[in-house]
Order: structure tokens, then C-alpha cells, then sequence
């Protein structure tokens, strides 16, 4: 296995924590009536984010060719990830409710890791293209 | 690779044993800088409660202690609203030993418009109040206006910004210092923002008249005079107003502090047995590494390496991984308390209150040294039996 696919290995792992736990053990708060509180719809969104990752993770995977730009790609979506909750889209306004609690900060770390190991993943790919060549 | 010092060059041949080495330091700091911070926190949180207190005495109507457990106000932000005559105050100056009482009304919104929770609304008097207004003051210069807020900490609501109580827009005036107690889920209004409150709860069904009349408050803050004994003030008061109920803060907190005693001490006792073991773990580990290298020792020997030069090396080596371990662990041990430091409060039920960041910059880098000092430490036995090999027969040897 080269080198520059086990960062994408981690992403992939990172996003299935990110897609489960969002629906899971990570989720924002569940409110006594039902009703949907702004936190309901950034989880939506990071859900959404965390399959773009994990697509991407997936892609930067099987597609030697096309790695270093995979990876370079994963940089703006783990951005997004981090920007989600609580800055584009608004949170409950108590830090003692579960979305600021345990959602949020969970999340930004999970992103931070995967823009890590992205980084990682598009230098190690390009030192590996110019060594090919 | 080449130019770079032996002891980083030997470290990076050997990745995973020098990852397993920087894993049992990093296991190491992480306990003791977590463990610090945690109790750290800890005692935060009780001193901040004691002073954020402060009065000797409060007074309550005899039904708070069963409606709502009133210490739980105090810790945990638990929202609860009680009620007695306003006549409560002028009572409790009138008993002998009072210095200063000042009045506080209690209500439990509704879901609040801004953050589908019940949030504590707190009533003050500026005039009188010398427990929540000193703390106010520092965040707001000028007295709070009619239908102004000053917020806690914890409710995540900018100055400027207007949120609904009972269907009331007040506007946030200040943001107020954390406490690391139940007082940082509370807003705070002066007396008349109060009243219109009350009024528009009770529009909604939400009733909080009493027998005796409409002026009503929750609760009495009492400061007993210098000399005075606190506890005959105290049976002064139960005594002299009926349906009142005296408690003595210091009876509030000494709870807390027993429960802090307890948990500092289970976590010292938890970080010292992690350190006798993993001690004895890296003297044996740097040990058993001397024995299996002393052929590389010996050829550098015979290369011309003094002994003082190999156990130079050593110590080195072992101190670079003591700095990786001690960097990774702090780390982590941050990664895990400063984002997650609400969940931990949580899950503590105690007053908590996160250090200044000197005192978390400190404490970051003592425990870096530590794990610097206590792994080089661990191998100085290792490096003193490498001084006294001979060479000859440790080739011989094969070992």
C-alpha cells in the first residue's frame, strides 16, 4: 500500500464517524415537542458534508490518478464541516444544550483531523507523482 | 538524514519503538495535565460559587426546599420559581445582627424565544444587591435600564441582541463573567423589568400570586454583621418570620466541598498510581533497549565514542522522546478538556471553572518538563550500565 493512501483511509474512517454519529451519538438536540430547532439543520448540513468527505476519501482511495487533486478538494469541504455549526448555520443559544455541548465541538475536531490527514495526504501524493516522474 | 543529530537519527530508525516509548509519556502527561486542569477547575468553581454567593444567609419561603431544590439553582441552573411577600425584607432588617438584606425575584420563562430551553430569570435591586450586582458592574458600567438584560455567560445571546421573555422583548445589555456555577444560565433584570415579566406570565397562565398580595419576591440575601454569630442570626430569622426558611450559605457549599474534596482526591491518588507504574514501565523498557542495542554500543565504542559520549546519547534520546510524549499528551489531554469543558461540568454536577490561560500555559509546559525529566531519569540507570560494558566481550556476546 503506498503512502499517500493511508491518509485516505483515515478520512474515510473520520467521515463514517462523522455520518453515524451525526445520526447518532453526535446528534444536536432532540426537542420534548418535535419541533426543529436551527441546530436540527446543521446537523442536516454536516451530515451532508461528512458523505462529501467520505466520497472523496473513497475517491482519493481508488483513483491513483487523481489523489493530490482529491485531497486538495478535501481541504475546502473539512472547512465547511468546521464552519457549519454555529457560524453558518446558528446553534440553540445555551452552551449548556447538547448541539454546543457535544455536536459542535466533536464535529470541529473530527474536521480539523480530516483536514489534517488531507494535508498530509496531498503532500505525500505530490512527492510521490514527482518522484514518478 | 545525515546531518542530523545521532539521537534524533536513532530515534527515527527505529519509528516504532520510539512511538511506543512517546506513547507511554504521552499516557503520562495526559493524566497530569488533565488531572490538573480537572481539579483546578474544580476548586475554581467552589471559590467562585463562595464569592458569587455572598451573603451569610438567604432567605426563602418554607415551600423552596420541597418545590425545587434551591442548591441545585445555585449549581446546576435548575429553573424554579417561589414566591413570598415582599414585607420579607423590611423583617429581616428589622432582626438584630443584619447588616445588609437585599431582595431577588425568581422566574422560569417559558421556552425562550431564542433557545427552545427554559431559561432562569433572575430579579435584582441595584440599589440594595451585593451579591449579582458587583459581578454586573464589571461587565456594565451604567445601571441596567427598564426591559434591559444583563445574560449569563452560558446564554449564548450577543450584547445588542433582543431576546423574548413571555412574550416581552428585552434587550442584552452585557454579557456577564463565567462563574463555573448555575448562575452562568441565568439573565438578569432590575425590579420593574421584573414586574412587567411577572405581569406577562401571568397573562399566560402563569400565575404567581400569593395570599398576601401582589409585591412579591423569592428570595432575601442576608450579610450578617461583623461579630455578629451567623448562626443566632440565623434562628433570629426563622424564628421572627413565619413561613420563611433560613439557610445558612456556608451549609450549601460545604456539600460542594465535600464532594470536591472527594473527587481531587480520587484524581491525585489516580495520577500518582499512573506514575509509580509507568515509571517503573520506562526504567525496565529503557533497561530491556540498552541490553538489545549494546552491539550497536559496542561498535561505537570501538569507533571511538567515549562512555561518556554513549550515555550522553542516551539520555538524549530518551529525553527527545520524553519531549514528543509529554507534547503529544498535553495535547491531547487539551484537545479533549477545553472543547468538551461544558460536557465535563455536566457530567460533574459541580461548580466548574476552567483556569485563566497563564495558569493552562504553565501547567502545559511543567507538564512537558516533567515528562522530559522523568524519561531522561528513567534511563540514567540504563545509561550508567552502558558505561561500565566492555565492548570485546559484548561483540563476543552477541547481545
Amino acid at each position: 500500500m503506498k503512502k499517500s493512501m493511508i491518509p485516505a483511509g483515515v478520512i474515510l474512517v473520520l467521515s463514517l464517524v462523522i455520518v453515524i454519529g451525526e445520526m447518532t451519538f453526535l446528534a444536536p438536540c432532540l426537542h420534548e415537542d418535535g419541533a426543529f430547532g436551527p441546530c436540527h439543520w446543521a446537523g442536516r448540513a454536516l451530515l451532508g458534508t461528512g458523505c462529501v468527505l467520505g466520497v472523496l476519501a473513497a475517491l482519493a482511495l481508488g483513483v491513483k490518478r487523481v489523489r493530490p487533486g482529491v485531497y486538495l478538494s478535501a481541504l475546502p469541504v473539512c472547512a465547511l464541516g468546521i464552519l457549519t455549526p454555529g457560524t453558518l448555520i446558528d446553534l440553540c443559544h445555551m452552551s449548556t444544550m447538547r448541539c454546543r455541548m457535544v455536536t459542535q465541538p466533536s464535529m470541529i475536531i473530527l474536521f480539523s483531523a480530516a483536514m489534517l490527514c488531507a494535508l498530509i495526504g496531498a503532500i505525500l501524493s505530490a512527492r510521490e507523482r514527482s518522484h514518478h516522474e | 538524514m545525515n546531518k542530523l543529530p545521532l539521537p534524533l537519527v536513532n530515534l527515527l530508525r527505529k519509528p516504532g519503538r520510539t512511538l511506543a516509548l512517546a506513547l507511554l509519556i504521552a499516557f503520562l502527561a495526559l493524566a497530569v495535565f488533565g488531572g490538573s486542569v480537572v481539579v483546578l477547575s474544580l476548586r475554581g468553581g467552589l471559590q467562585s460559587l463562595e464569592a458569587r454567593l455572598g451573603a451569610d444567609i438567604i432567605l426563602v419561603p418554607s415551600e423552596a426546599q420541597s418545590k425545587v431544590s434551591f442548591q441545585n439553582m445555585f449549581l446546576q441552573g435548575t429553573t424554579g420559581a417561589f414566591y413570598m411577600d415582599a414585607s420579607v425584607l423590611d423583617k429581616a432588617l428589622e432582626v438584630e445582627g443584619v447588616e445588609k438584606a437585599a431582595p431577588q425575584t425568581f422566574l422560569a420563562s417559558l421556552k425562550a424565544d431564542c433557545c427552545s430551553i427554559k431559561i432562569q430569570v433572575i430579579g435584582i435591586d441595584p440599589a440594595l444587591d451585593f451579591t449579582v450586582q458587583p459581578w454586573i458592574s464589571r461587565s456594565l458600567s451604567r445601571e441596567m435600564g427598564d426591559m434591559d438584560v444583563a445574560v449569563g455567560c452560558k446564554v449564548e445571546a450577543d450584547v445588542g441582541e433582543t431576546i423574548r421573555v413571555y412574550d416581552q422583548r428585552c434587550k442584552v445589555t452585557a454579557r456577564l463573567e463565567p462563574t463555573g456555577t448555575g448562575l452562568d444560565t441565568a439573565v438578569y433584570c432590575n425590579m420593574d423589568t421584573m414586574n412587567t415579566l411577572l405581569r406577562a406570565a401571568e397573562e399566560k397562565g402563569v400565575s404567581h400570586r400569593i395570599e398576601s398580595g401582589d409585591s412579591v419576591i423569592s428570595a432575601v440575601y442576608v450579610k450578617v454583621r461583623d461579630g455578629a454569630d451567623i448562626d443566632a442570626v440565623n434562628s433570629c430569622l426563622n424564628g421572627h418570620i413565619r413561613k420563611v426558611t433560613a439557610v445558612r450559605t456556608r451549609s450549601m457549599i460545604t456539600g460542594v466541598s465535600d464532594s470536591l474534596a472527594g473527587i481531587s482526591r480520587t484524581v491525585t491518588i489516580l495520577i500518582a498510581a499512573v506514575w509509580v507504574l509507568a515509571i517503573v514501565i520506562l526504567l525496565l523498557t529503557f533497561v530491556l533497549i540498552i541490553r538489545e542495542r549494546s552491539r550497536e554500543f559496542a561498535v561505537l565504542r570501538l569507533a571511538g565514542a567515549s562512555r561518556g559520549m554513549l550515555s550522553r546519547m542516551v539520555l538524549r534520546e530518551s529525553a527527545l522522546c520524553g519531549l514528543l510524549g509529554g507534547v503529544a499528551g498535553t495535547g491531547l489531554a487539551a484537545l479533549l478538556l477545553f472543547p468538551f469543558a461544558q460536557l465535563i461540568e455536566s457530567a460533574l454536577n459541580l461548580p466548574y471553572l476552567m483556569p485563566e490561560t497563564g495558569t493552562v500555559l504553565l501547567l502545559a509546559v511543567g507538564t512537558v518538563l516533567l515528562s522530559v525529566g522523568v524519561a531522561a531519569l528513567s534511563s540514567v540507570t540504563a545509561a550508567y550500565r552502558l558505561s561500565r560494558v566492555d565492548p570485546g566481550t559484548a561483540l563476543r556476546e552477541g547481545n
